[in-house]
């Protein structure tokens, strides 16, 4: 690979890194949040690197290379594959995961709680997918039940076609440690795959409350379409009141 | 303009002389390069096949891998450039015990001050073997670094929560395979299987620090991202490939679920902050699997076994992972066994 395609190669890297992490909020789609300030640091450290390499590389390096029998001026050509994702991220953005990896996960293992609070009395109840389902299989005092609920998630319709699911994916390193949180829908018609809604609903009864039989699944009162969260891989109530 | 020779393997290549090669043309020559490569990428993104789900999910995974670990590498070459550049050369030597069997535990322990994702301690180990640390060591340091650093550890602790015996276990486990696995290169590994440290030996006299710390910088992170790509689509691929739900029916098992979850850290080269709460999502295998999981993930997997082969040669890296495999799978089973 040539001076010159390095350059470039670490100004598009560079710059691909600033355009999701500083220019917009692209990056959460990736990573988690806590690497926002690395990622910038380091689109930094590139493009002032290429820029460096333009300027100071443009005079002939000449004994350089020779002095000590090795040369700099040529990186390997397998260096050419990060252009890849250096476009990538400067033109071509992949989505976010969404119902195609969430089809084809298990819903992530839900921690054991011992003790639980009493609700608050607000109806409905704004819940995270994974309080619920932990209300459900473990809450022995069964205080969710009769309870209206409201959480939000993007759509995963079920494996055979009947019904959906109000799915969240979530990780905590990458994109690539991905577990999906689902919560089983019933009633309504299945809406369109990854679609973000706010549904409100009531416990599904199915298997007995307060043990691992019952199933996490809402009887659903009502949708509303809403927009995708900017960080849609957290399983958070949503910040704007609802 | 450009240099004439390079070493290649080792292997001095006298490419042609270019002797006039006029600027202007590799300009051009690079800006069409840039253009062709827009072009082919706004093409498929037209065709169907290409426009569907799974390869978004493909695109998503694998640069993902790609963001996430860029900042480790920029790390890792970072010190490994300044180790290069600024670092006396008979430094290590003398902090390390000298004989080699007993500097292999020290430098596995020393893994601990690294924090980080695996791909930071590939580019380290590298300047570790350039300054003249015996190889031994340094890839006992390479092995247990990702896995024994406390961010990893503490991380491990969240998503065991309850569970100390397992943060114990992977700790101890990876250290038994680091030193084991330095151990093993001083009994059985060859010199031959390296590839030749031949790019940047420490600074050089007349030379200025700072440029060739650019330089060597530039060099190794350019090389290392290459194969830091290569290896993310790899695991991009196995990672939407296998569903999850194949899982469970491998965990009836104890001793295939073993093997399986080894397999899995293998493909899915999920980074080594993050493999404890996938670990901890695995409900359905037993503790010691879900151990040899946490062993062997930092230590081989698509993207370090690439990043291996672009840096010490292809030849060590399949030798070397296979072994790193068989060893940290005996190590988790014994320690496993006992403590969980």
């Amino acid at each position: 690979m040539k001076r010159h395609a390095q350059t470039l190669l670490l100004v598009l890297t560079g710059a691909g890194l600033l355009h999701v992490a500083l220019l917009t909020d692209l990056y959460l789609r990736y990573v988690k949040e806590g690497l926002h300030l690395v990622l910038i640091v380091s689109g930094v450290i590139l493009l002032l690197l290429g820029l460096a390499s333009a300027v100071l590389d443009r005079r002939p390096a000449h004994d350089e290379g020779h002095a000590h029998g090795h040369d700099h001026s040529r990186a390997p050509r397998v260096a050419w594959l990060l252009f890849l994702p250096a476009l990538s991220l400067l033109l071509y953005v992949p989505p976010a995961l969404g119902a195609y990896t969430a089809a084809r996960t298990n819903g992530k293992a839900v921690t054991v709680r011992k003790g639980f609070d009493p609700l608050p009395a607000t109806s409905p109840l704004p819940m995270t997918l994974t309080d619920f389902t932990t209300r459900v299989q473990q809450d022995h005092a069964l205080a969710i039940r009769h309870r209206t609920v409201q959480m939000t998630g993007f759509v995963t319709p079920a494996a055979h076609g009947d019904g959906w699911y109000l799915t969240r994916i979530i990780f905590t390193c990458c994109a690539a440690d991905s577990q999906t949180v689902k919560v089983r829908m019933y009633g309504g018609a299945a809406p369109p795959a990854n679609t973000w809604l706010a549904v409100t609903g009531t416990w599904h009864p199915k298997g007995s409350l307060g043990t691992r039989t019952a199933e996490a699944a809402l009887d659903v009162g009502g949708t509303r379409r809403i927009a995708p969260p900017v960080n849609a891989y957290t399983d958070d109530l949503p910040l704007t009141p609802s | 303009m450009l240099k004439t020779d390079e070493l290649v393997d080792g292997v001095v290549a006298t490419a042609a002389p270019p002797a006039r090669r006029l600027p202007p043309r590799s300009v051009v020559i690079g800006a069409a390069t840039a253009v062709a490569l827009v072009a082919v990428v706004l093409t498929l993104t037209q065709t169907r096949w290409l426009s569907g789900p799974a390869f978004a999910a493909w695109r998503t995974v694998c640069l993902a891998i790609t963001v996430q670990a860029l900042p480790f590498l920029i790390l890792g070459t970072v010190l490994s450039g300044a180790i290069n550049a600024f670092v006396p050369a008979d430094l290590f030597t003398r902090v390390l015990p000298r004989r080699a069997a007993l500097a292999v535990p020290v430098a596995g322990a020393a893994g601990a001050v690294l924090p980080g994702c695996e791909c930071a301690s590939v580019p380290v180990a590298n300047s570790l073997i350039r300054r003249g640390v015996t190889p031994a060591a340094a890839f006992a340091f390479l092995l247990s670094a990702p896995a024994i650093n406390p961010v990893v550890l503490t991380a491990t602790a969240v998503a065991f929560p309850g569970n100390p015996a397992m943060v114990a276990a992977r700790l101890l486990a990876s250290l038994a395979t680091a030193a084991v696995m330095g151990w093993l290169w001083l009994w059985l590994g060859r010199e031959e299987w390296l590839r030749p440290a031949v790019r940047h030996g420490g600074h050089h006299a007349g030379h200025s620090r700072w440029q060739e710390f650019r330089l060597g910088f530039q060099y190794d992170f350019l090389h290392a991202g290459g194969f830091l790509v290569l290896g993310a689509m790899a695991a991009a691929t196995f990672n939407v490939a296998v569903p999850r739900a194949v899982l469970d029916t491998f965990s009836g098992s104890p001793w295939l679920s073993v093997l399986f979850l080894t397999g899995l850290a293998i493909v899915l080269a999920v980074c080594s902050e993050a493999d404890a709460f996938v670990a901890a999502s695995l409900t359905g295998f037993s503790p010691v699997a879900r151990l040899a999981f946490l062993v062997v993930g930092p230590m081989v997997d698509l993207k370090l076994i690439s990043l291996q082969a672009g840096t010490f040669g292809r030849a060590f890296a399949w030798r070397f992972s296979t072994a790193t495999v068989v060893v940290a799978v005996a190590a988790s089973a014994l320690i496993g066994g006992v403590l969980l």
